[in-house]
């Protein structure tokens, strides 16, 4: 999978790339608008991760020439800008999604994965991780083969982590996809559902599922059986 | 009457003036008139006095006594003027005495003889009978050697009658012209000052939400007219600076966010080498605290943008009631943590317009504030009900409660009621104020009121949307279901 990074933050770009590279991805980089409007014509990319506020080019017009020529290359941007009609403006342009800065890496993580497997998502009906299962036709949890009763908030939580295995995920994150961003405020709703949530879980079990991953967030064991 | 209007004042001021001045002229005119009507009666009667010497009693010896006696009372004819006339022989016995005057004002005997030695006599006044007369005495000398002293006298009232009229047209004519003075001036302070109390009215209804409006202009080419102008002008400088202020804090929060990027990144690089637990735990640590500078960036961002009245785009009608409670159960857990409980009272059918979005982010604040200052097993109670035109929510705990110093600044950016348990607590002291910036956005208005050691209350009250149950005309259960459908048709068929 190769990945073209437009940002002219050079440490920014840096740490993009030293995880991306971690993750096995090939990652190029241009310092600024015009060249990565070079970079995206000469070469295929599977994805394009876009600053918005670039010298010589905009972020805007480049994803406006991106778009003229390629239609189909998802665009991930960046931005310090989050009002509404900055959002607005985004998606119209053409953005397949976008990412606020300060960002976690693992969030730009999710994002990333979450675009470059576009099209069909493989959502199973069930997922284990170790000796858990979450059916998520019936909403049922089991762990060893024993019900686990959860309220709903903690449900889609535990969804939420077991869909993204294996991944820290930051309380932002959290919050945005269980709650909505109107608890962005309410000091420590996550770690209060969070423990809850391994309290039902872990408890009585010797092998702990759900980490603490500090100054991250949370993450659940990787998905399979071991 | 507000008595410290300027309005009252200058009326005040200009008919006291008024007055004072017309008292003044009205003395003085007095004053001078009298000393004129006496001056003139006084030569008057002296020059009565030197013709009947004059003409009458030149002659004394050709023509007699008796001739004087008759020729004094035609000529003169005292009695018809309302004069005195008395001639006195040089032995001090009596030629002439004249008769009362018709109007029987004075008693011509009873004026007493005169004391003065003859070549020093002099005006003199006398009562008589309750009557004040002045006398002139003249001393006369005929060719012939005889000496008579002829005196004149005039009664004051014929004075007097006069000033009295002069008094009563005062009198009367001074609170005419004060009173109308009054009244015209009051009316035309009234048409002067009527621009004033625009401008006024305008300018209280302006704050920093709605300065792009501008105050009435007077073309009036006066000083009202200047102030008008100038205050427009201020107005734009005040405008000019919220933008300011406003732009400032949306550049430094985004500003902020690269720096905080990246080092939240290298953060993050570092904690996926090999380092000790020791380390992982600074990293951690560190981490954290970029996660909090994000969060305050974030919430000013969000304040700035509330202010500038860009965050409310999407307003819809909304069940507060509903709201309040799904929000609240969101958080149930939070209070169940402490062994808080939440306790609802909630009317149906109160409805807001509001942003739905930024109404949670109300709710879910003051919740959250109130779970937080509430010691465990405590209780935080939510309402909502509706009185005439405002529906309102209100949470309450029975909590640490606000010191009453503290009260009046809880919405303040930064503010910290209590330094040691905030800090502990892990606000970022924004909350409050972005509470506040909602409400302030939506026209609503935010209070709260404490007492310390015993809890806190805070109420919102937001304008009423149509078709919700107000105390004013509260119908029946079925009526308010009625009401409500037709509403909620209104609103799908817009």
């Amino acid at each position: 999978m190769r990945i073209l990074l437009i940002e002219d933050e050079t440490k920014v770009s840096n740490f993009v790339t030293r995880g991306l590279s971690a993750e096995r991805y090939a990652v190029d980089t241009a310092p600024d608008g015009s060249s990565g409007i070079a970079f995206s014509q000469s070469y295929h990319y599977d994805l394009i991760i876009l600053d918005l506020m670039l010298p010589k080019v905009s972020g805007g017009e480049v994803l406006k020439l991106i778009r003229r020529k390629d239609t189909n290359v998802p665009v991930l941007v960046l931005t310090a800008r989050d009002s509404i009609q900055d959002k607005v403006d985004i998606f119209e342009a053409g953005a397949d999604d976008y990412l606020t800065k300060p960002f976690a890496f693992a969030e730009l993580l999710v994002r990333v994965k979450a675009l470059l497997r576009r099209g069909p998502v493989n959502r199973a009906s069930s997922i284990h991780i170790v000796d858990l299962e979450l059916d998520r036709l019936s909403q049922h949890v089991k762990r060893a083969g024993k019900r686990i009763d959860l309220t709903s908030k903690e449900y889609a939580l535990l969804e939420y982590l077991m869909s993204n295995s294996g991944r820290a995920l930051s309380r932002t994150m959290i919050i945005e996809h269980v709650w909505d961003q109107s608890f962005d405020g309410v000091t420590n709703i996550v770690d209060v559902y969070v423990r809850h949530l391994r309290s039902k879980i872990d408890d009585g079990h010797s092998r702990k599922l759900i980490r603490t991953i500090r100054g991250v967030g949370y993450a659940i064991e990787e998905e399979g059986d071991s | 009457m507000k008595f410290r209007s300027l309005r009252f004042r200058i009326t005040a001021w200009y008919a006291g003036l008024l007055t004072l001045s017309l008292l003044l002229f009205g003395v003085s005119v007095y004053l001078g008139l009298d000393h004129y009507l006496e001056s003139s009666l006084r030569k008057n009667i002296g020059e009565e006095a030197r013709s009947i010497g004059d003409k009458v009693l030149e002659d004394i010896d050709k023509n007699g006594e008796k001739y004087v006696i008759e020729e004094t009372g035609e000529n003169y004819a005292p009695e018809i003027n309302g004069r005195f006339i008395r001639i006195t022989r040089q032995d001090g016995s009596r030629l002439y005495q004249s008769n009362p005057p018709k109007d029987n004002s004075f008693d011509p005997t009873l004026v007493s003889v005169n004391s003065q030695p003859w070549d020093s006599a002099s005006y003199r006044r006398e009562f008589v009978g309750g009557e004040a007369l002045v006398l002139y005495p003249y001393v006369y000398s005929t060719p012939e050697g005889k000496r008579f002293l002829i005196e004149v006298g005039a009664p004051y009232h014929e004075i007097s009658n006069v000033l009295h009229g002069l008094i009563l047209i005062l009198a009367l004519g001074t609170p005419l012209i004060v009173a109308a003075a009054i009244a015209g001036g009051y009316w035309m302070m009234q048409r002067a000052l009527q621009p004033l109390n625009e401008i006024a009215a305008k300018a209280e209804l302006l704050g920093y939400r709605n300065l792009k409006e501008r105050l009435p202009l007077v073309h009036s080419g006066d000083e009202v007219e200047r102030l008008s102008v100038s205050l427009n002008r201020m107005i734009s400088r005040l405008d000019y600076s919220f933008q300011h202020i406003n732009r400032f804090s949306a550049d430094v929060s985004h500003e902020l966010r690269t720096p905080l990027t990246i080092l939240r990144g290298e953060l993050e690089t570092i904690a996926q080498q090999r380092v000790s637990t020791e380390h992982l735990e600074m990293i951690g640590s560190a981490l954290e605290e970029t996660d909090r500078l994000s969060k305050i960036v974030d919430q000013l961002l969000s304040i700035s943008r509330l202010d500038a009245g860009e965050a409310c785009r999407e307003v819809v009608r909304l069940d507060l009631g509903n709201l309040a409670t799904s929000t609240a159960d969101q958080l149930r857990l939070l209070a169940d943590e402490k062994s808080i409980s939440l306790v609802f009272n909630v009317t149906p059918n109160v409805f807001v317009e509001a942003d739905q979005i930024r109404l949670r982010q109300v709710i879910a604040n003051l919740l959250d504030n109130a779970i937080k200052y509430t010691h465990p097993g405590g209780m935080v109670e939510v309402s909502v009900s509706s009185s005439e035109n405002v529906a309102v929510l209100q949470v309450q705990d029975n909590g640490v409660g606000i010191a009453p110093a503290a009260l009046p600044h809880i919405f303040e950016r930064f503010y910290r009621s209590d330094l040691a348990r905030s800090r502990s607590s892990g606000g970022s002291g924004l909350g409050l104020a972005i509470v506040k910036a909602i409400c302030v956005a939506h026209s609503a208005d935010v209070t709260a009121s404490s007492t310390e050691g015993r809890g806190s209350c805070f109420r919102v009250e937001w304008a009423l949307a149509s078709g919700s149950a107000s105390f004013a005309d509260r119908p029946t259960a079925d009526a308010l279901a009625k009401v409500t459908k037709s509403a909620e048709q209104n609103d799908s068929t817009h």
